[in-house]
């Protein structure tokens, strides 16, 4: 028995991103993320996401080294379970 | 701190920096900001190494240039700082 479960899953995939790209402008921006936004439009249930990084502000170098990050919006020290500042 | 601590200091930022802004460019290669800030960053680090070669020596092999001594293996080491 042979249980495509992810058959057309390429397919799926692709729409969604058309489909998130088709609302934004999709000429090259400042922002660099070519239209890609955070999310897809759609979401459908049942399925991870990874939202996607938009261009924001920067720490300096020192903070950037110490924090471990450029990205103050990826500063997120793990903090053994619970919760995330 | 001495002034070739502070130079590595810098130079280690420097490479940090950039490093986060390739990881973020292979994601966004069209981002104008992140590679304008990349063309900074690389600019300084260029002109950090080039001043720490010229005054305390190579900071990889390569940059040896004397054709006397191997100046690669002169003090101190990074171990040896302090």
């Amino acid at each position: 028995m042979n249980l495509d479960l992810f058959g057309g899953m390429e397919e799926f995939v692709l729409r969604e991103r058309e489909s998130s790209a088709g609302q934004t402008d999709f000429r090259q921006n400042n922002n660099g993320n070519n239209g890609i936004s955070e999310f897809p439009k759609n979401t459908p249930l049942a399925m991870a996401y990874v939202p996607f990084q938009q261009w924001s502000e920067t720490y300096d170098d020192d903070k950037a080294l110490s924090r471990g990050t450029l990205f103050p919006e990826l500063d997120l020290p793990f903090t053994g379970g619970g919760s995330v500042r | 701190m001495n002034e070739r601590n502070i130079l590595l200091g810098k130079i280690k930022k420097y490479d940090f920096t950039l490093k986060e802004l390739d990881l973020y460019l292979d994601t966004h290669p069209n981002c104008r900001r992140a590679l304008a800030m990349f063309r900074k960053y690389k600019e300084l680090r260029e002109n950090a190494v080039g001043e720490y070669t010229r005054r305390f020596g190579p900071v990889v092999p390569e940059q040896v240039n004397d054709t006397e001594h191997w100046t690669w293996v002169d003090d101190p080491w990074p171990w040896e700082r302090r």
